[in-house]
């Protein structure tokens, strides 16, 4: 008999006792981090007066103002910010999947000469922090006469991101390369070899990319604001922004308004990452510790 | 609609966002307005008519902040028409980054309509005109009507003093009571306000200011104020910023009776709805009075507009008619309160004009954090007063430490104007006035 158990206490009592206290303390520190969520949710259900009555209440009296929401609607063209937005983030994650995962095949799986040291420098390339190529990338967008368009912001996908080249590199690594050989044998080409064996088999950590790119794209502020400049082609975020600088630039302050807002803006992200919930996870245990 | 009709949709935007809209055949203006939803509708609007007018298009940018205007620079592109505060004036002028508004002005009958301080106030320290507000402000004290009479307590008149507000708020003040009712403060003054209160005092801050200097009348006022939250007649400071509640709102649900606020403030004057008057700031027996007037910047013209003739004529359209700036006050042939009494017909009888009409009679000025300081030591200066400044508000430090610790900031200034004008590139004439304003300054001795 286990020391536990002579004890007095099973074995299965005393995992469950420790898995119980791991999830409560998870619940607690994810609870915290949906407080700022779940105001914001409640903000955009009560009105412009009771959102500062002390103590704050999470539940509003009466009914809640579902009005905030079409009020946002028609505050700002949300119509076409969200198509505009759509379109963005539709081709940046479409370039980006591609180019990405063909470069991080290069890297990962054929083998030419200087291989590391160009994968070594596409990472190091992280490095460089936005502010410092902002000027620039600016200068050379204006030349092309790119600026004002949506070129800015969706040609650099086509060349794909260090970042995730390097995750999808990691996570390539895994497979093992006795798939390609054996298709190698049976007279696939490196292109088929990419399309038919490695990425069906790389779906976690593609969706994992997907995933972020969409994220990234769809919240990105600073890019739309730096290379749009006509308000018919601002994205939602610049259009949140413009609605922010209503409410609070003049008149009286509508937060609520505001909330519903930002709750429509990003309700999108919150449905993505829940579809892809499951293969986002297996992307970053795999990616992450294996690679 | 259908997948089928989707895709179509989703080509044209994105081959519409990929293409520049430039127009051929008229002359075209862009303008930095700001990001404000409403503003660009209106503007939207109204800018055909200009356009089918003047054959100028104005195109609107809509972007706040400055690191896209500065990517735009760099890259030749900046917009005709930005805003520009008055510390990034000075040095887009001083690198002839924006125009002197004299050379496209002559002849132009807008500058007389202005009131000579709007022309003073975009005016930099070579006498170069680069900037031409189009709005401005005042201050004032906002009151619930209806507490000074539960209180038995007469309006405030243009004449009350310090000591009267400070009777009067000790009067409307009340703690909170056992049974659960709220309690209240007689007032709530803004530390962005003091300084407003400094000026009333007899401070005097002359502009452009390359050290910083606390005078006594200051000093005094500093203490005063501090004394009004130790008394408990004032909330903390602190404890407001905690709650991040907007100032009207502390009117509105009785928190405070009185409110030192903006004059016109429209986020005020539309969400109050109990009864409210507004009154000039109080005055300190024996001073001449000086009320606070401030301007928040102003539209500049970029010295690589296309058509800096074009981009004037935009300018003037912009202060003058477009409806979403107007009445404006820079202006000496409008009745600016009068316009803001047509739009909120509450102003009637609240004491709006009044106050108005007072600081442009003894006007004050703009507060030295916007303008007093120089535009070349002003970040400096902050960088240093404001965290000392933030702890005397706190009540962790006493004013004297503040003073103390001048001699110290000023010696650092001292160094870093030294720096500045040795490795700046600036203009002949900016450069010129800046060293003599540094001599000036170290003729005066060691700090």
């Amino acid at each position: 008999m286990r020391p536990a158990e002579r004890q007095g206490f099973p074995l299965v009592a005393r995992l469950s006792l420790r898995f119980a206290g791991t999830y409560a303390a998870l619940m607690i520190l994810g609870g915290l981090f949906l407080i700022p969520l779940l105001w914001m949710l409640s903000v955009s259900l009560q009105d412009a007066q009771s959102m500062f009555a002390l103590p704050f209440r999470w539940i509003p009296p009466g009914r809640p103002r579902w009005e905030n929401y079409s009020a946002a609607l028609s505050a700002v063209p949300f119509g076409r910010y969200l198509l505009n937005t759509s379109v963005i983030t539709a081709s940046v994650l479409g370039f980006t999947l591609l180019s990405c995962t063909l470069v991080a095949y290069g890297f990962s799986r054929v083998r030419f000469p200087g291989r590391d040291f160009l994968f070594a420098l596409c990472v190091s390339t992280m490095m460089l922090p936005g502010q410092v190529t902002m000027i620039p990338l600016y200068m050379a967008y204006a030349r092309l006469g790119w600026v004002d368009t949506y070129l800015p912001l969706i040609v650099p996908s086509v060349f794909g991101s260090p970042f995730y080249i390097f995750l999808l590199r990691q996570f390539f690594l895994t497979i093992p390369r006795e798939y390609d050989e054996a298709a190698l044998l049976d007279g696939a080409g490196r292109l088929r070899i990419y399309w038919s064996i490695v990425l069906p088999q790389a779906r976690p950590a593609i969706a994992t990319v997907a995933l972020f790119c969409f994220i990234g794209t769809w919240n990105d502020f600073f890019g739309p604001l730096i290379y749009l400049n006509s308000p018919e082609k601002a994205t939602l975020t610049l259009g949140l922004n413009m609605l922010k600088s209503q409410v609070i630039g003049s008149g009286s302050v509508q937060w609520h308004i505001l909330m519903a807002a930002s709750v429509l803006v990003m309700l999108p992200n919150i449905l993505v990452f829940f579809l892809a919930q499951k293969q986002f996870i297996r992307g970053i245990k795999i990616g992450g510790l294996r690679g | 609609m259908t997948h089928g009709a989707a895709w179509p949709v989703a080509a044209a935007i994105l081959l519409s966002g990929c293409i520049s809209t430039e127009r051929k055949g008229l002359k075209e203006v862009e303008y930095n307005c700001p990001a404000n939803a409403l503003e660009i509708e209106v503007l939207q609007k109204e800018i055909k008519q200009f356009e089918s007018d003047s054959g100028i298009r104005i195109k609107l940018n809509p972007f706040s902040g400055q690191d896209k205007l500065y990517a735009m620079m760099a890259a030749g592109k900046a917009p005709d028409i930005f805003y520009t505060n008055s510390t990034m004036r000075d040095r887009l002028a001083a690198e002839d980054r924006i125009l002197d508004l004299r050379t496209v002005s002559t002849g132009d009958s807008l500058p007389g309509r202005l009131w000579p301080h709007v022309i003073q106030n975009g005016t930099s320290v070579d006498g170069g005109w680069y900037s031409l507000g189009n709005w401005e402000f005042t201050c004032g004290v906002y009151y619930r009507k209806d507490l000074f009479s539960e209180a038995g307590l007469g309006a405030p008149d243009s004449s009350w003093t310090w000591n009267d507000m400070v009777s009067l708020a000790r009067k409307l003040t009340r703690p909170p009571g056992n049974d659960g009712s709220k309690g209240r403060y007689g007032i709530f003054i803004g530390s962005h306000f003091v300084e407003a209160l400094e000026l009333m005092n007899g401070a005097k801050l002359p502009r452009e200011m390359l050290l910083v200097s606390i005078p006594a009348e200051s000093a005094d006022l500093y203490r005063r104020y501090i004394a009004l939250m130790d008394e408990g007649i004032m909330p903390d400071l602190l404890r407001i910023q905690a709650m991040g509640m907007q100032p009207a709102q502390l009117l509105q649900n009785g928190k405070v009776a009185m409110l030192v606020e903006s004059v016109p403030n429209q986020s005020l004057i539309e969400s109050m709805t109990k009864p409210w008057g507004v009154a000039p700031l109080p005055r300190f027996p024996g001073k001449t009075p000086a009320y606070f007037r401030s301007a928040s910047g102003g539209l500049s013209i970029s010295s690589s507009a296309r058509d800096p003739e074009a981009a004037w004529r935009a300018l003037k359209w912009i202060v003058t008619v477009a409806s979403t700036y107007q009445p404006t006050p820079v202006l000496r042939d409008v009745d600016f309160a009068g316009g803001w009494e047509k739009r909120y017909p509450q102003l009637r009888g609240s004491g709006f004009r009044r106050v108005w009409d007072l600081s442009l009679e003894h006007n004050g000025g703009d507060p030295r954090f916007f303008v007093r300081f120089s535009s070349w030591t002003s970040g400096p200066i902050l960088e240093r007063l404001q965290p000392l400044l933030d702890q005397v508000w706190a009540r962790r430090i006493p004013v004297d430490s503040l003073i103390a610790a001048l001699p110290a900031i000023n010696r650092d200034i001292r160094r870093e104007i030294g720096v500045m004008s040795e490795t700046m590139k600036l203009k002949p004439g900016f450069r010129r006035k800046i060293e003599e304003a540094i001599e000036e300054v170290n003729d005066q001795g060691p700090l």
